[in-house]
């Protein structure tokens, strides 16, 4: 089992994420922005893959910073982005080396296939 | 033979130049060819004659005057005197006048060679030219956008007055230099140099390349520049013809727009995956009979979505291009649905026909309805092809999705008009205003074929053809 850190700012969806993949027995750490999120990357705790919104509040590339900075406090971190805009060239440039992305809206069945690929790799 | 051999008298007569050969008191004792040929004269009429008498005095010009009675004595020889003098039998003309003292043995007195070249035609191509160049020169200053024409060498030879103005640069700071030395070296770009230095000698021209950098009282601007090669009927030298066209405010409205689709979308795209979401929460409470109903409610929320991407990105404005619009849908369904391992393979085959914004939802779901069904029940063996298509016939467009799977039998397909009176396709095939129909043959697999209106697309909107 892994310990995920799901950053998203809607509190709807990142609970319904997090109820999703508690079901498929992980443990969940949960953040609503770059700083709550950098708290749990800082933290002593042990986190395997950090799923994580890119547009996060007023931040448009929140998530790719995030990532970014985690890539740094945790190299073997594993990434799953999501974001319900359009992925341009550009924007899968700011991706981190390795990671995934799952596009929004996500079924159950999406998630769990997207974390099963991003865990097994 | 060699060249002193040859009478002089044969060069004379030989060279195109008109030569007459005046005595000490300026009387023509003799005239080549060239000469009577010239001037429309002849021996008899001149030879004797005081030059300015020849022929009614129209050799009685001021400047030859000059020449001979004030110039001449004092020096053995003078090149390229000019003489303009509108003759009565030849009409205006520009004489380029060589003259020399020449001295024979015992003739202490000596006679006067004058070499008469007429230059009228070439002194009348280089004031043509001047004037053509002052028209393009004011042609140029009238253009609002800053441009320049560059020599062979890629050095600048005019430069417009919106070119001076906007980038603060004189005409001695611009002319004769590379565009490259310009300024701050902004238009210094390799990919530009490279591309500039093909406008010349591969007659290929450059279109829309963008350079965006900070400028001398402009700030951070955005130009799109573009090249072609100019020439003149008539003359050899070839010329560039090179132009600054500021599209920093229009950049800007294009990334101002660009931020309103992506927020709209990030909140559109939320809001879908709220209502997923809560079907999900529906999913873990319901029983089983119910789930893959609710699943499949996921799936065209996310096929949705996944159209309102391919709008926002086939969108022509008023028009929706179907052949770019189906070849995205094939895309996102075999990435959503088949996977890289997959041996169904999503085709199209469209012309290139356009359907207004409003039809564009209902026409996508359609086909991810039919092509989902297609992928779901006509291949058990996990391997086979959809089309996607579309082609005009007559006033209507033909949308089919066309499969070679297991097909269905007789006794299906007959179940089909019956039971699509409620189904979602019949729906979309309603709100399209078409009309659809299957066949099937049991191992051939299964066509549908969905007739909708054509629309024609006048300038000011869209409107169906048919009223």
């Amino acid at each position: 089992m892994a310990v995920i850190l799901v950053v998203e700012d809607d509190m709807f969806i990142r609970e319904t994420a997090e109820m999703m993949i508690q079901d498929w027995g992980h443990q969940i750490l949960s953040a609503c922005d770059v700083n709550e999120a950098l708290t749990h990357l800082c933290s002593p705790h042990h986190i395997d893959a950090l799923f994580t919104d890119i547009y996060l509040k007023a931040d448009v590339l929140g998530g790719c910073d995030l990532a970014r900075h985690a890539i740094k406090l945790r190299p073997d971190l594993r990434i799953l982005y999501t974001t319900g805009n359009r992925v341009t060239e550009k924007l899968l440039a700011l991706f981190a080396e390795g990671s995934h992305f799952l596009s929004k809206p996500y079924t159950e069945d999406q998630l769990q296939g997207s974390f099963e690929s991003l865990l097994a790799a | 033979m060699a060249v002193s051999d040859i009478a002089a008298s044969d060069i004379v007569e030989t060279v195109p130049s008109a030569l007459i050969v005046l005595d000490r008191n300026l009387n023509i004792t003799s005239a080549n060819r060239a000469f009577y040929q010239t001037f429309r004269t002849n021996a008899k009429e001149t030879e004797g004659c005081l030059i300015y008498d020849l022929g009614n005095r129209q050799w009685d010009i001021p400047a030859l005057r000059t020449l001979l009675e004030s110039v001449i004595p004092h020096r053995a020889s003078v090149e390229g005197f000019e003489v303009e003098h509108d003759f009565p039998t030849i009409g205006q003309r520009t004489m380029l006048v060589n003259a020399r003292k020449i001295f024979s043995p015992g003739d202490n007195d000596g006679s006067i060679l004058l070499a008469i070249e007429d230059v009228s035609e070439e002194r009348a191509a280089r004031k043509e030219s001047k004037r053509n160049w002052q028209l393009t020169q004011s042609i140029v200053d009238t253009i609002r956008d800053p441009l320049v024409v560059l020599e062979n060498d890629l050095t600048i030879v005019t430069a417009s007055k919106a070119f001076l103005t906007i980038f603060g640069s004189t005409q001695a700071e611009t002319f004769g230099r590379r565009v490259s030395e310009l300024g701050q070296h902004q238009w210094d770009v390799p990919a530009l140099r490279h591309l500039m230095d093909k406008v010349l000698p591969e007659n290929k021209p450059i279109e829309n390349f963008e350079i965006e950098d900070d400028f001398p009282g402009l700030g951070r601007r955005v130009f799109n520049l573009n090249a072609r090669k100019i020439s003149q009927l008539g003359n050899h030298a070839h010329r560039m013809l090179l132009v600054f066209e500021d599209i920093t405010d229009r950049k800007q409205r294009e990334r101002d727009a660009q931020m309103l689709t992506n927020e709209i979308s990030h909140r559109i795209k939320n809001n879908l995956q709220i209502v997923v979401g809560l079907i999900a929460y529906e999913i873990k409470w319901s029983i089983a009979a119910s789930v893959p109903g609710l699943k499949a409610m996921q799936a065209r929320i996310g096929a949705i979505a996944k159209l309102y991407d391919l709008l926002s990105h086939s969108s022509r404005g008023e028009t929706v291009a179907i052949d770019a619009y189906l070849a995205e849908i094939a895309k996102a369904m075999s990435a959503s649905l088949l996977g890289n391992q997959s041996g169904i393979e999503i085709m199209v085959k469209a012309e290139p026909l356009v359907i207004d914004p409003d039809r564009a939802v209902p026409l996508g779901l359609l086909v991810n309805e039919l092509a989902t069904n297609a992928i779901k029940h006509a291949f058990p063996g996990g391997k086979g092809h959809v089309v996607l298509g579309a082609a005009r016939i007559g006033d209507e467009i033909e949308l089919t999705v066309v499969d070679d799977g297991v097909g269905m039998t007789d006794k299906a397909v007959a179940k089909i008009p019956e039971k699509r009176g409620s189904d979602y396709v019949a729906i979309f095939v309603r709100q399209l205003g078409g009309t659809i129909t299957t066949s099937s043959t049991e191992g051939t697999g299964t066509i549908n074929k969905i007739r909708l209106p054509l629309l024609v697309i006048p300038s000011g909107g869209v409107e169906p053809l048919a009223a």
